[in-house]
């Protein structure tokens, strides 16, 4: 937020990377009456870490993060800060911050008194608390809105009030349950990126839930990819998209998500299909960037991207659809059994909706899953 | 926006025909109107009347809706008399209703929270048990609190008064309380915990600024039903150096004949109070019953 400009003196209070932080969950279980909410789960976060719990509504990430918080009683597991385990303590105690999703301000408290609430409970002096909630106030450029209620606050302020009341105490962790979920679009892109400048800059360990993947992709160290109660895959934002571990985590992750095919048709339709010593794949998968119609040449024609390493032979599929969506375009296709899409970033000058044409894919994209939906 | 704001736009409404009303229905709304405004104001134009109308013209035959003299008389007799202590029964009514409004405030304060917010066992059927008292007749509910206040040895004491009426308006200000804490966000809650507060200091920090108005308008309705009171009071007080203002009212009606210039007088007097507060608290009340917009 604005980091460029203004750089934190030598003598700020809001001090910069600590080397604790850590949080390390152990077999954690959280069971409502019949429904199991989150199972046996285990999740390491380095200290200064942001690390992403991304997954569909219902899957449990923000019972896991309540948890971590302090805000639900475990089943099962536990959960250590560092090397303290904080699995009874109440949240009082956990030194966490959490953001909400509604934000959770105080109606009743000025812009000054929402960010001064935390601080009384610590063992800072008035001074200090003052110059810590100026100073923060500053860093999220609020100063001008300090005696201002928040129900006079626009949502995108109201969501930095929450982001500075969390901040202004410097806990353990930060917890964010979806902060940017009730903004809007603009905002929402602008203020992740000055939500990860600031958490880098402050070093502070974070969990944040959320259900966008491009929120996710954009803002993490780390994604868990979460799903009925379990993590899918724990890994860099690249490893999850370019090397998932599952078919849930290829389908959830990446926009349109990867193509999922039989072999069979994959193979009718001349393509080589990757053989291992497993056994031949059940499902073969494909992400639509790794498709490309071909030139006159029959050479793919990759734009201005960089060269396809392999590229099949050419396959002659029917166009559908050819759909614009912002900087890309997507275009359906059927053929040979196959029901694709294909993601290009420029229009492809001999491709028109209702005709065949030829395309290659990338054989080294290839993906190869077995009849559990694991990679294989 | 205040209770007359409101109304003035009701009227407006009907007036200019916003929402398209037939004339019938505008008739209607008049007609109503009229009949509510008529039975509900008419006692206190006749009880002011009376009690600035000079006794001649009281006992007349002829004497109008508007009467042809006036006199202060009644007032002198309430205030300078020795006859009628209007102070001391002034004053009883006000600790009563002072004491009663602040207990039964801080225990609904706890109560609703606890009905709000946690599970415990029983709790479903105290929420349900706290509902059916209120709706019981105080009637019958005189003698078995006569019982237990003798065998407390509370009988003719204003203690007496503080316990039962916080037992009869507990009920009114749990209900309205409980209903306004349900729509507090959790997560302001949880927020405070986060930040380092008990729950206690939570309700002290978080929840009661939050319901301030709520909690006036709970205040001021249980004030209303303490300083109105009269069954308990004619039942449990005996001495009437204890005497509320609607029992002493009752004695000046039993010892003397013929002083309804004396008595309405006494119920202006004991009325005004009331009307007061809630001019001065009404802003809150209807602050109070539109906070739940506040933003989470």
């Amino acid at each position: 937020m604005a980091e460029q400009r203004r750089k934190p003196s030598e003598s700020s209070s809001l001090s910069e990377s600590s080397a604790s932080g850590a949080v390390h969950v152990d077999g954690l279980t959280k069971q409502y009456d019949d429904v199991v909410a989150v199972s046996d789960l285990d999740l390491h976060v380095e200290p200064g870490e942001l690390l992403v719990l991304l997954g569909p509504s219902g899957c449990g990430k923000t019972t896991t993060l309540r948890s971590i918080a302090g805000l639900e009683h475990v089943t099962d597991g536990t959960i250590h800060f560092d090397d303290e385990d904080v699995t009874r303590q109440a949240p009082q105690r956990r030194d966490v911050a959490m953001v909400f999703q509604s934000y959770a301000l105080y109606p009743h408290k000025t812009v000054r008194g929402n960010l001064q609430f935390p601080l009384r409970k610590t063992d800072i002096s008035g001074t200090e608390a003052t110059e810590r909630v100026e100073e923060i106030a500053e860093l999220l450029e609020m100063e001008t809105h300090l005696d201002t209620r928040p129900a006079q606050l626009s949502g995108g302020q109201r969501q930095r009030v929450a982001v500075g009341r969390a901040l202004v105490r410097q806990p353990h962790l930060l917890c964010m349950d979806e902060p940017l979920s009730n903004l809007d679009a603009k905002l929402r892109v602008e203020t992740r990126s000055e939500l990860r400048q600031l958490q880098q800059r402050l070093g502070i360990t974070t969990i944040y839930v959320t259900h966008d993947q491009e929120e996710a992709m954009s803002i993490a160290d780390r994604i868990a990819v979460m799903n009925d109660g379990r993590i899918e895959q724990v890994g860099t934002p690249e490893d999850v998209y370019e090397r998932p571990a599952n078919e849930f985590v290829a389908s959830f992750v990446g926009d349109p998500p990867m193509n999922f095919c039989d072999p069979d048709d994959v193979q009718a339709a001349g393509i080589e299909t990757p053989q291992s010593a497993a056994g031949s794949p059940d499902t073969i998968g494909i992400r639509p960037e790794y498709i490309y119609p071909t030139d006159s040449r029959g050479e793919p024609a990759a734009g201005d991207r960089v060269e396809v390493d392999r590229p099949s032979d050419p396959v002659v599929l029917t166009v559908e659809l050819i759909e614009p969506v912002g900087r890309a375009y997507e275009i359906q296709l059927t053929g040979h059994g196959l029901d694709l899409v294909a993601r290009l970033r420029t229009r492809p000058d001999d491709v028109t909706e209702g005709d065949s044409s030829e395309f290659v894919f990338d054989l080294d994209r290839l993906t190869t899953f077995n009849d559990a939906g694991e990679v294989v | 926006m205040t209770v007359r704001e409101n109304v003035a736009n009701g009227f407006r409404i009907v007036l200019d025909g916003h929402r398209r009303s037939s004339l019938l229905s505008r008739i209607g709304f008049y007609v109503a109107t009229a009949l509510t405004l008529l039975f509900s104001l008419y006692p206190f134009y006749v009880m002011f009347i009376t009690s600035i109308s000079t006794n001649e013209s009281l006992y007349s035959r002829d004497r109008g809706v508007i009467p042809k003299s006036f006199t202060l008389e009644h007032y002198e007799v309430i205030f300078g008399s020795g006859s009628f202590p209007v102070q001391t029964y002034f004053w009883n009514s006000l600790s009563v209703a002072l004491v009663t409004s602040v207990i039964a405030l801080v225990v609904s304060i706890l109560g609703a929270y606890s009905f709000t917010r946690l599970d415990y066992p029983g709790g479903t059927l105290i929420r349900r048990g706290i509902i059916v008292v209120y709706m019981l007749a105080a009637i019958t509910l005189v003698i078995p609190l006569f019982q237990l206040l003798v065998r407390f040895d509370l009988v003719d004491t204003k203690t007496s008064l503080y316990i039962t009426y916080t037992v009869k308006t507990l009920p009114l200000t749990l209900y309205i309380l409980w209903n306004y804490f349900r729509s507090i966000p959790v997560e302001i809650e949880e927020a405070a915990f986060i930040d380092g507060y008990s729950r206690l200091e939570t309700i002290a920090r978080v929840i009661v600024p939050v319901s301030l108005p709520v909690l006036v308008a709970a205040f001021l309705f249980s004030f209303k039903i303490a300083w109105n009171e009269y069954l308990f009071a004619s039942v449990f007080l005996q001495s009437e150096a204890l005497y509320t203002l609607p029992i002493g009212i009752e004695t000046l009606d039993s010892a003397f004949q013929n002083v309804w210039g004396e008595i309405m007088a006494a119920s202006i007097i004991t009325t005004l109070p009331i009307i007061v507060m809630f001019l001065y608290l009404e802003k809150y009340m209807v602050e109070g019953l539109t906070a739940g917009a506040v933003e989470g």
